[in-house]
């Protein structure tokens, strides 16, 4: 069981406003529901990953986008990005 | 006691792209939000393309601060949200699944002072953020995105110094290593940032961010320390908390932290795989490594007889020595050094200066020959090099056109000692009773030859004579 | 005109002359225009199509060099981004964002002059299996449109489905391409990770998802890959191919392969329709040479639940760029401090792409990541582990794609529970990594069903090669539009 509290420190976390109240139900289930996660028996299961060769990422070149990517998404004042104020 | 932990974060300035994409590393030469492509904006459907340098770079960096170096790197997201971060998380390292950050414990010595790194991490730089607007009510908050994804190398040490000066002896032997490695130039604005944790006989541990500049690290550190002693004093507990370094009124701030709930949700970043690097890459990152510091000091000391002052001089700063050791000779190169640690440094002493100076190595190795030679004295050194920082002119032009050849020969040289004894007979008998007077002597020789006498030889000549 | 042909079809008849890019195109988008005001397949049409079919004739004609896909109609999943095109991901968030670059397997399309008529319906970021959380509506099953046409790649499939294009790509985080396929009836191929760049496709899940293609034909599923699979260096994750050509010996058989079927995937929940069809199909692959037995993957029972809190952790954390700052939807930040301000402006997601953004930020919590985040990674771990042995002693395994029928439009909607059995058969060739196709095997009172293949990691051609195989066996009726 998840409080309420609970969840709306996580929502503030995510940046998300819960305005549905089904959403309490609804995200307790599913923590629920993972809880048979606990009966699976993998404690000592290492974790797996896929690897990449050094050789094979990219190379250190400096290769312009070509096109000014700014005029594309919102801007302000000339080129800058405008954001709420940090108060 | 005191203790205190620095986070350094320098900047990989000598690469060429960004750390996940090929926008220029180098991002103070551009227009707010030109240097940017989809990758470093985190547009939908970006992913980050690794630069192999970069990991080779930071890799280096672990080895030259004796850190050990795991087999298998990993990438995590720090998520959290700031205006200057365009996907909402950072791209760092951690250590949570055994030890895959590119630098595990290391040690840096400080004099005969063992500082303990603890760990290196590789990860992207943010953007910057331009606050207008005179009071926070009309606050308008600006963000460039030229700087988001710019490599960046985080030191972390343990809490090893005791006092602001061994932060900054610290601080200088680092910022050295790293220019000496060609990995980063700590004299570009930025590049070099650090925050300080303090703590004072065993009590809470109080963070300092927000320094801007190593000057002002060590001013904090130190008011830091001064307000937690003044706190103990009367008994006034210390918060564990963040501080912010106020740099206008050169205090530290609480930053009452809005953030209640820092819970960064560290977990792997899937779109890097892991990145293996084994012995053979390491012994041959190794390999590519420069001559460290400690080793040119010696060389130079052992090789070329040059005074160990010099050489510790000459040897940890990666411009001179690089410049060194493309102007000297077996035979020159004492003379070599000479010129780069007297004339030299004092001349070409800051960034801009460097960068608009128009010296060469080949200038430098002709004026240290003719000196050698006798074509030009020690003395006129200082204005041949003034000449050719400005206009990069023949070192043979410049000797010409200053009149600086011909030196006088010795029988030359004596006769105008002559001349000049003649002259100054009462400076003369003071002389022999007082040394000082006889420097007078020699500047009136000087004088006479237009400073083309070597003034060393003049003294021997007019001691001789005079006794 | 047939707008039922294939995609190799579509390639050999304009190759021989007999249709014309033009006329294939132009009929094909009064088709749309006449049956998608119904199916809602698509979000956005290509209004430049015709254009684009007309300037491909030209080429044809004088002789110049052609791509291979001839002029091709594709639709796309809305959530690959082509320059220049809106891209919403089927989400008020993005409602107006416009794409400034394009996915590497749309530049590899448009290499081979492929012509995209247009963007395709999904479930909001891709989070969903009905295309019941699309903030556009539901798209509607052409084999009945009361019913859902499965997702979270939906819009994919009615397209394909209802010949309103020749094949489509959506993408698969948990089966988003392959259960939409079951559901309409259309071939639905997941690929081995790292097979088909994701560069471009905008990310859900990034570490188990995979673009893939849906087709009439196993053949043209190949034929897609033949386009679009390979090392793209846009994408660090993606493994090189050898170039391999899917196509090639794709009617060799599958006479001595052996089949392991999944217990936990025909257990308890299953549909007896689909159970029967299951081992319908068993039995034809058995007729056709192979040898099929039961194989056992206990991990299974937890690979949802696993499934769903790695999903949402990194969904939490790939969804988090959406603040509306850099680009996004008209929203002025005046007046607003910056929490106040994302928080207003993500109220734009939906409530399932919510939900699983409050559980994204719980799954991998400090309080909690221990006890969900990690043990679902190491069930991951472990069920990779069993099916891996599992390929040691078969070539292939083979499930129902989804254990149920397709079910009514607002029928599960509510309860999100109830769809967990929805996912239990897909999940796993994503959790693992493994290449999975589903086939369309049977139509049961007009609903379609779909039988599952999966193979071992880079085995992408012999699964193609017993897909292909089954697929021979089964005649269905033609899709009642």
């Amino acid at each position: 069981m998840v409080s309420r509290e609970e969840i709306e420190h996580v929502a503030k976390l995510m940046r998300i406003e819960i305005d549905d109240p089904t959403i309490y139900e609804g995200v307790d289930k599913m923590i629920g529901y993972f809880d048979i996660l606990d009966s699976a028996g993998v404690e000592s299961e290492e974790i797996s990953a896929r690897e990449i060769e050094l050789s094979n990422l990219r190379e250190d070149k400096h290769i312009p986008f070509g096109e000014k990517l700014i005029e594309k998404l919102n801007h302000y004042k000339g080129t800058y990005v405008r954001a709420p104020k940090m108060v | 006691m005191t203790k205190i932990g620095l986070e350094i974060h320098s900047q990989l300035t000598e690469l060429q792209s960004k750390l996940f994409c090929s926008c220029k590393a180098n991002y103070r030469e551009f227009q707010p939000n030109e240097n940017i492509c989809p990758i470093c904006m985190g547009l939908p459907g970006s992913l980050p393309q690794l630069n192999q340098k970069a990991v080779e770079k930071a890799t280096m960096i672990a080895m030259a601060l004796n850190c050990s170096t795991p087999e298998k790197i990993t990438f995590f997201r720090k998520n959290y949200f700031y205006p200057d971060l365009p996907k909402n998380f950072q791209i760092t390292q951690l250590n949570i699944y055994g030890e895959t950050s590119v630098g595990g414990p290391g040690i840096l010595m400080v004099g005969d002072k063992k500082i303990r790194i603890t760990r290196i991490q590789l990860e992207e730089d943010p953007g910057r953020i331009i606050y207008e607007g005179s009071s926070e009510k009309n606050q308008i908050t600006l963000v460039d995105y030229n700087r988001a994804g710019t490599p960046l190398v985080e030191i972390v040490t343990e809490p090893d110094f005791e006092n602001p000066k061994e932060v900054r002896e610290f601080l200088n032997i680092l910022s050295d290593l790293l220019a000496n490695l060609g990995v980063s130039d700590p004299s570009l604005e930025g590049a070099m940032r650090a925050d300080a944790n303090v703590s004072i006989e065993d009590g809470n541990k109080v963070e300092i961010k927000n320094i801007g500049s190593f000057h002002d690290l060590e001013k904090a550190v130190h008011f830091e320390i001064t307000r937690q002693q003044s706190l103990h004093a009367r008994n006034i507990p210390i918060i564990q908390e963040t501080r912010h370094w106020d740099d206008k009124r050169k205090i530290t701030v609480s930053s009452r932290s809005k953030e209640e709930d820092l819970d960064y949700r560290y977990f792997l970043e899937s779109d890097i795989p892991w990145v293996r690097i084994g012995n053979q890459i390491k012994d041959k990152l190794k390999s590519e490594m420069p001559e460290t510091i400690s080793s040119k000091k010696e060389r130079y000391v052992s090789k070329y007889n040059i005074p160990a002052q010099v050489a510790d001089v000459l040897s940890s700063d990666k411009f001179y020595s690089d410049l060194f050791e493309k102007s000297h000779t077996t035979e020159n190169a004492k003379e070599v050094a000479n010129i780069i640690t007297t004339d030299l440094m004092g001349l070409v002493d800051t960034r801009e200066k460097r960068e608009s100076s128009k010296l060469t190595a080949l200038h430098l190795k002709e004026i240290a020959d003719s000196i050698q030679s006798g074509k030009i004295t020690r003395n006129s050194a200082k204005n041949v090099l003034y000449e050719i920082l400005k206009t990069g002119k023949a070192v043979s032009t410049v000797i010409s056109d200053l009149d600086l050849d011909n030196v006088f020969s010795e029988s030359e040289l004596l006769k105008i000692i002559e001349s000049v004894i003649s002259e100054e007979t009462q400076a003369v008998e003071q002389a022999k009773t007082n040394p000082q007077t006889i420097n007078y002597l020699v500047g009136k020789v000087m004088q006479k030859t237009k400073g083309k006498a070597d003034p060393t030889y003049t003294l021997d000549l007019l001691k001789k004579k005079i006794n | 005109m047939n707008l039922k042909i294939s995609a190799l079809q579509f390639t050999r008849e304009v190759k021989t002359g007999n249709i014309s890019v033009e006329d294939f195109i132009g009929k094909t988008m009064e088709h749309i225009e006449k049956v998608d005001g119904n199916l809602h397949a698509f979000l956005s049409l290509n209004d430049n199509a015709v254009n684009q079919a007309r300037d491909i004739d030209k080429k044809i004609k004088s002789g110049d060099k052609i791509g291979q896909c001839f002029g091709m109609p594709i639709s796309i999943k809305d959530n690959i981004c082509i320059k220049d095109t809106k891209t919403t991901c089927a989400s008020k968030m993005l409602e107006n964002y416009i794409a400034p670059y394009d996915a590497t397997v749309i530049t590899k399309l448009k290499q081979q002059d492929a012509i995209f008529v247009g963007k395709v319906n999904l479930d909001e970021f891709a989070m969903g299996l009905s295309t019941e959380f699309s903030a556009y509506g539901p798209s509607k099953n052409p084999w009945n449109t009361d019913y859902v046409p499965g997702g979270s790649s939906g819009g994919s499939a009615v397209s394909v489905s209802a010949f309103e294009c020749v094949a489509s790509l959506g993408s698969d985080t948990g089966g988003s391409v392959r259960n939409p396929a079951s559901f309409c009836s259309t071939v639905g191929y997941k690929p081995t990770y790292g097979l088909i760049s994701r560069y471009g496709l905008i990310s859900y899940a990034n570490s188990i998802e995979q673009i893939g293609p849906l087709t009439r034909t196993v053949e043209d599923a190949a034929f897609m890959l033949n386009l679009i699979a390979g090392l793209d260096s846009n994408d660090n994750t993606t493994i090189n191919n050898n170039n391999a050509d899917y196509l090639k010996d794709i009617d060799s058989g599958i006479e001595g392969k052996k089949i392991g079927i999944i217990k936990e995937m025909i257990g308890e929940g299953i549909n007896p329709t689909v159970l029967s069809a299951t081992k319908n199909a068993i039995s034809k692959l058995e007729e056709l040479g192979a040898i099929c037995e039961e194989v056992s993957l206990d991990m299974v029972k937890y690979s949802v639940a696993a499934y769903y809190a790695i999903t949402t952790t990194e969904a939490g954390s790939n969804l988090a760029r959406y603040d509306n700052l850099r680009y996004g939807y008209d929203f002025s930040v005046e007046g607003y401090a910056f929490n106040a301000y994302i928080e207003k402006a993500r109220k734009k997601l939906g409530p399932e792409v919510t939900r699983r953004m409050i559980l994204g930020g719980f799954v991998p919590s400090s309080g909690y990541a221990g006890k969900y985040f990690l043990k679902a990674l190491k069930v991951k771990s472990k069920l990779t582990r069993q099916i891996d042995e599992a390929f040691k002693k078969f070539d292939l395994l083979i499930s129902p794609t989804v254990p149920i029928l397709p079910f009514k439009i607002g029928e599960k909607i509510n309860d999100p529970a109830s769809l967990f059995l929805i996912d239990i058969n897909t999940v796993t060739a994503n959790l693992t990594g493994k290449p999975a196709i589903s086939i369309p095997y049977a139509i049961s009172n007009g609903l379609p069903i779909g039988i599952q293949l999966i193979a071992n990691s880079m085995n992408d051609k012999l699964l193609l090669q017993a897909a292909r195989a089954l697929e021979k066996t089964v005649k269905l009726p033609e899709v009642p539009i």
